[in-house]
C-alpha cells in the first residue's frame, strides 16, 4: 500500500530569547521531539493535541512552511520543505478561522481564480466544478457574494474550493467551528463521503470530538512534542466504555510528559 | 537593593511599552527631516539662481523656520474625520446622541487634547531640525509667544473643517477621498509649503479670502515676523471664520440628526 | 521560459480582474477614492507648476518639464500598486504570520503574494499620469511610446522598492511604520527634479532612496528623447527589483527556519 505521509524522527527546536529583567537569556525549546508515523493513502486521520503541544508546528513542517531541525518526511512522495510548490498541486487545505474565498465576491468567482492559480485545464475545471457544486449543494448561492452567506454555506463552499484541483490529501483545521448542528453534520458527511468514495486522505485537526468520531478512523495525539497516542477510533472507544470520547481525550491531554505513554 | 531593581524594572517596562510611541516619534522625525531637507534644497536653489537675499521679505533661514512650524501644525492635524466615520459606522454615535449638542463638543475637546500633545512633540523635533538647517531665528522668544497665542483658534478652525467633512459620513459611503482633498487644500491654500506672501499676487488675493491661511500661514508667519498688528488682525480673522464654520457645522449636524431620525441609523 | 512568463501574466490579468470586481462591489467608495487621488495629484501639479514658473528653482525647467516629472512618477507608482497592491501590506502580512496561507499555493511565493490586493487610489495616480502626459504635453507617438516604457520601468522600481521595504518585517518584527516612512521618503524625493540635490544626498538618491531612477533618468530621457537615459532607468529599476527579491528570500529562509516566529501552538 502506498503511504500518503511518512514521517521519521521529525524534530523541531526553537531558539527562544527570554528576558529576565535587563538580560536576554537564550534557551532552546523543543517543539517537536522525534515524531515518527506513517499514514496510508485514503485514511482519515485526526491529528489532535492541546495548544502549544507541537501540533501546528508538525503540520507546518508537513506542508512545507517550516523546515525541521532534523528528521525526514515525505508527503505524497515529496519532501515538503524542498518541493513545496510542486506538492501544493496535490494538497488541499481548509482553515476554519481563515477563509480563502474572496469576501466581497461570489464563491463561483473564487473558483474561477483558483482554476487559474492551479493551472487547471478548462474542461477538467468545468466538469469538476459542476460535480462539486452538485455534491456540495452550492447551486442556490454560488452567485451570491460570500459575505452574505451563512457560515454553513461558506464552509461548504470553502471545502469544495479546496477540492477543486483534485488533491490527494486534504488538511482540515477546525472545519466545523461555529457551525450549527445541522450544518456541522452536513459538512462531516460530505468530508466522510469524499474520503470513502474518492480515496482522499484526510488530515483533520479539531478540538471537536464529534468531528473526530464522524470523520476519522484513526486518532493521533501529540503532547509535549511527542506522540502520546496512535490508535483507531474504534479501539479507543472500546478501551474507554463508560466514558465519552471527549473525556478520554481530555484525560490524555492532561497527562504530564512522564505519565503519558511515549510512542 | 531589590526595591531599586523593582522600580528600575517598572520604568523599563513602561519605557518598552512606549516603544510603539517612540517608533511613531522616530517615524515623524525621519519624515520631517526628509521634508524640511528637501524644502531647504528647493529654496536654496531658488535664492541662488535669482541672486537675491529675500523673497517678499523672507530670507532663506526665515523660510526654513516658517516651514518647520507649518509642518508641525499640519502633522498634528486631527484624524477627526476618520473617527467620526468610525463612530457613524459602528453606531457608537448613538450613545453620544442622547444629548444632542454634546457630540461635536465632545469631539472638539478630545481633538484639542490630542492635537496639542501631537503638536508639542512634533515641535520639539522640528525646532531641532530647523536649528540645524537654518540656525536660530531672531526674536525667537517674541515670535514663539505670538505663535502660542494664535494656535488655539487655529486648532479649533482646523477641527471645524475636518468635522464638516466627517459629517459627510452620514451621506457618503466613504469620506477618505474627501478628506484627502480637503487636507491637500489646507496644505496648499493654507501656506504649508510657502508663505502666502510668496504666491503670485492674483492667487494671494483668492487665498486670503479663504480660511486655510489663518490655520497654517498666519500663526507660522508670526514666528519669523512677529508683529502685534499682524497678530491682532489674525485673531480677528480666525474669530470670523470660527463663527462661520461653527455655524456651518451646527447646521449640517442638525441635518445629520434629522437623517438619523428618518432612517433609524 | 516564455511559457512561464505568459502563464504568469495571465495570472496577473486574472487577479487584476478579480481585484477590480471586488472593489466595484462598493462602487461609490471606489470611484471616490480614485477620483480623490486624481484631483489630489492635479492640485499638487498646479502648485508645483506655479512655483517653478514664479521662482527660478531649476534654471531651464519649464512647466512642461514639471508636468513630465509628475506624470512619470505618478503613472509608475500607480501601475505598480494597482497591479501589485499587496506589496503595501507586506510588512504587516509577514509580522502577522499571513505568509502561511500563500505558501499553501502551488506558486512561487513572492510573484503570487504581491497580486493579492489592488490599491484603489493608485488607479487614480495611474490615470492622472497618463492624462497629464497626453493632454498637457501632447506628445508625438515616439514620446508616448518612450513614456509608456518608462512608466513600466518606474513601476518595476516601485514594485521592488515596496517589496524591499516590506521585507524589513523579517528582520525587525512589525516594521509597518518604518517601511511606510521609507516609502514616503522615496515618494517625497521623487516629486522634485534630481538636479536640486548634490553631493552626499545625490549618492543617497542613487542607492538607498533610488529617486534617481524615478525622477532623474526617466525625466531626462523624455526631455531630451535620450535612449541612454532610458536605458539607465531600466537598469536601475531592474537592480532595485533584483535586490528586493534577494532580500525577501533571505528573510523568507529565516521565517521558514522558524526563528523569527513566536511559537504558536
Amino acid at each position: 500500500m502506498r503511504h500518503a505521509v511518512e514521517v521519521e524522527n521529525l524534530r523541531k527546536v526553537y531558539e527562544v530569547k527570554k528576558r529576565r529583567g535587563f538580560k536576554s537569556v537564550k534557551s532552546e525549546v523543543v517543539s517537536v521531539n522525534n515524531v515518527s508515523f506513517s499514514v496510508p493513502e485514503g485514511q482519515a486521520l485526526a491529528f489532535v493535541g492541546p495548544n502549544g503541544a507541537g501540533k501546528s508546528t508538525t503540520i507546518r513542517m508537513l506542508t512545507g512552511i517550516l523546515t525541521p531541525t532534523s528528521g525526514e518526511a515525505r508527503v505524497l512522495g515529496y519532501t515538503p520543505w524542498k518541493d513545496r510548490a510542486k506538492m501544493a498541486f496535490h494538497i488541499g487545505a481548509v482553515f476554519g478561522q481563515r477563509s480563502q474565498l474572496w469576501y466581497h465576491l461570489p464563491a463561483g468567482d473564487t473558483f474561477d481564480l483558483l482554476a487559474k492559480i492551479y493551472n487547471l485545464d478548462k474542461f477538467d475545471y468545468r466538469r469538476r466544478r459542476a460535480e462539486l457544486v452538485e455534491r456540495f449543494d452550492l447551486g442556490p448561492f454560488l452567485d451570491i457574494p460570500v459575505r452574505r452567506l451563512s457560515l454553513g454555506q461558506r464552509m461548504r463552499a470553502e471545502v469544495a474550493a479546496s477540492l477543486l484541483h483534485g488533491p490527494r490529501l486534504i488538511l482540515l483545521d477546525e472545519p466545523t467551528i461555529g457551525l450549527d448542528i445541522h450544518a456541522r453534520q452536513q459538512l462531516r458527511e460530505l468530508i466522510r463521503d469524499w474520503n470513502r468514495r474518492e480515496g482522499l486522505t484526510v488530515f483533520l485537526t479539531s478540538h471537536d470530538t464529534g468531528d473526530i468520531e464522524s470523520v476519522a478512523e484513526r486518532v493521533m495525539i501529540i503532547n509535549h512534542g511527542r506522540l502520546v497516542l496512535d490508535e483507531t477510533v474504534d479501539s479507543l472507544r472500546k478501551r474507554n466504555t463508560g466514558r465519552s470520547l471527549e473525556d478520554a481525550l481530555a484525560h490524555i491531554y492532561g497527562l504530564e510528559m512522564h505519565q503519558a505513554v511515549v510512542l | 537593593m531589590s526595591f531599586l531593581r523593582k522600580y528600575a524594572a517598572l520604568a523599563w517596562i513602561s519605557a518598552r511599552s512606549n516603544f510603539a510611541y517612540a517608533g511613531e516619534v522616530g517615524g515623524r522625525l525621519m519624515f520631517l527631516s526628509v521634508i524640511l531637507f528637501i524644502f531647504m534644497c528647493v529654496w536654496k536653489a531658488a535664492f541662488a539662481n535669482a541672486g537675491q537675499d529675500r523673497f517678499a521679505g523672507y530670507s532663506l533661514d526665515e523660510i526654513i523656520w516658517y516651514l518647520a512650524l507649518t509642518e508641525c501644525i499640519m502633522m498634528s492635524s486631527p484624524r477627526v474625520t476618520a473617527l467620526i466615520d468610525e463612530d457613524v459606522r459602528t453606531g457608537a454615535i448613538a450613545v453620544q446622541l442622547v444629548r444632542p449638542l454634546s457630540y461635536p463638543l465632545y469631539r472638539l475637546a478630545s481633538n484639542f487634547g490630542e492635537q496639542t500633545v501631537k503638536f508639542a512633540s512634533t515641535a520639539l523635533v522640528a525646532v531641532a531640525i530647523a536649528w540645524v538647517l537654518g540656525g536660530p531665528p531672531s526674536n525667537f522668544g517674541t515670535g514663539a509667544m505670538m505663535v502660542l497665542i494664535a494656535l488655539p483658534m487655529a486648532f479649533v478652525l482646523d477641527f471645524l473643517g475636518y468635522m464638516l467633512i466627517g459629517l459627510g459620513a452620514f451621506w457618503l459611503e466613504d469620506t477618505t477621498g474627501l478628506m484627502l482633498i480637503y487636507s491637500r487644500l489646507t496644505m496648499i491654500a493654507g501656506g504649508m509649503l510657502m508663505p502666502l506672501d510668496l504666491f503670485p499676487e492674483p492667487v494671494q488675493a483668492i487665498l486670503n479670502a479663504l480660511p486655510f491661511g489663518y490655520i497654517v500661514c498666519g500663526p507660522a508667519r508670526l514666528l519669523v515676523h512677529p508683529d502685534w498688528v499682524s497678530l491682532v488682525s489674525l485673531l480677528w480673522h480666525q474669530l470670523f471664520w470660527v463663527v462661520v464654520m461653527g455655524t456651518a457645522v451646527a447646521l449640517v449636524y442638525r441635518l445629520a440628526l434629522n437623517r438619523i431620525a428618518l432612517n433609524g441609523g | 521560459m516564455w511559457k512561464k512568463l505568459a502563464n504568469y501574466l495571465d495570472l496577473v490579468y486574472s487577479y487584476f480582474g478579480f481585484n477590480l470586481k471586488a472593489k466595484l462591489e462598493y462602487r461609490g467608495a471606489f470611484i471616490c477614492q480614485v477620483t480623490a487621488m486624481f484631483v489630489n495629484d492635479c492640485i499638487w501639479l498646479a502648485y508645483f507648476v506655479m512655483v517653478f514658473d514664479h521662482y527660478p528653482v531649476v534654471p531651464g525647467w519649464t512647466s512642461a518639464d514639471v508636468a513630465t516629472l509628475w506624470a512619470v512618477t505618478a503613472a509608475g507608482f500607480g501601475i505598480a500598486h494597482c497591479l501589485f497592491g499587496n506589496t503595501l501590506e507586506l510588512a504587516r502580512i509577514i509580522a502577522m504570520g499571513g505568509l502561511d496561507v500563500w505558501l499553501l499555493y502551488p506558486r512561487a511565493l513572492l510573484p503570487h503574494l504581491v497580486l493579492g490586493k489592488m490599491s484603489a487610489s493608485s488607479l487614480g495616480d495611474a490615470l492622472f499620469g497618463y492624462a497629464v502626459y497626453i493632454l498637457f504635453l501632447r506628445p508625438d507617438w515616439q514620446h508616448l511610446l518612450l513614456f509608456t516604457v518608462l512608466t513600466i520601468s518606474v513601476a518595476v522600481l516601485f514594485l521592488g522598492f515596496s517589496v524591499l521595504s516590506g521585507s524589513l518585517s523579517f528582520y525587525l518584527g512589525n516594521s509597518e511604520t518604518l517601511s511606510e516612512s521609507w516609502r514616503n521618503a522615496l515618494i517625497a524625493f521623487s516629486t522634485y527634479p534630481l538636479d536640486l540635490f548634490d553631493g552626499k544626498v545625490r549618492l543617497l538618491l542613487f542607492t538607498v532612496i533610488p529617486a534617481a531612477f524615478v525622477s532623474g533618468y526617466p525625466v531626462e530621457a523624455l526631455r531630451k528623447m535620450s535612449l541612454v537615459d532610458a536605458w539607465y532607468s531600466l537598469l536601475g529599476a531592474s537592480l532595485v527589483l533584483a535586490v528586493s527579491i534577494v532580500v525577501f528570500h533571505h528573510g523568507l529562509r529565516r521565517y521558514e527556519s522558524g526563528n523569527m516566529v513566536a511559537m504558536r501552538g
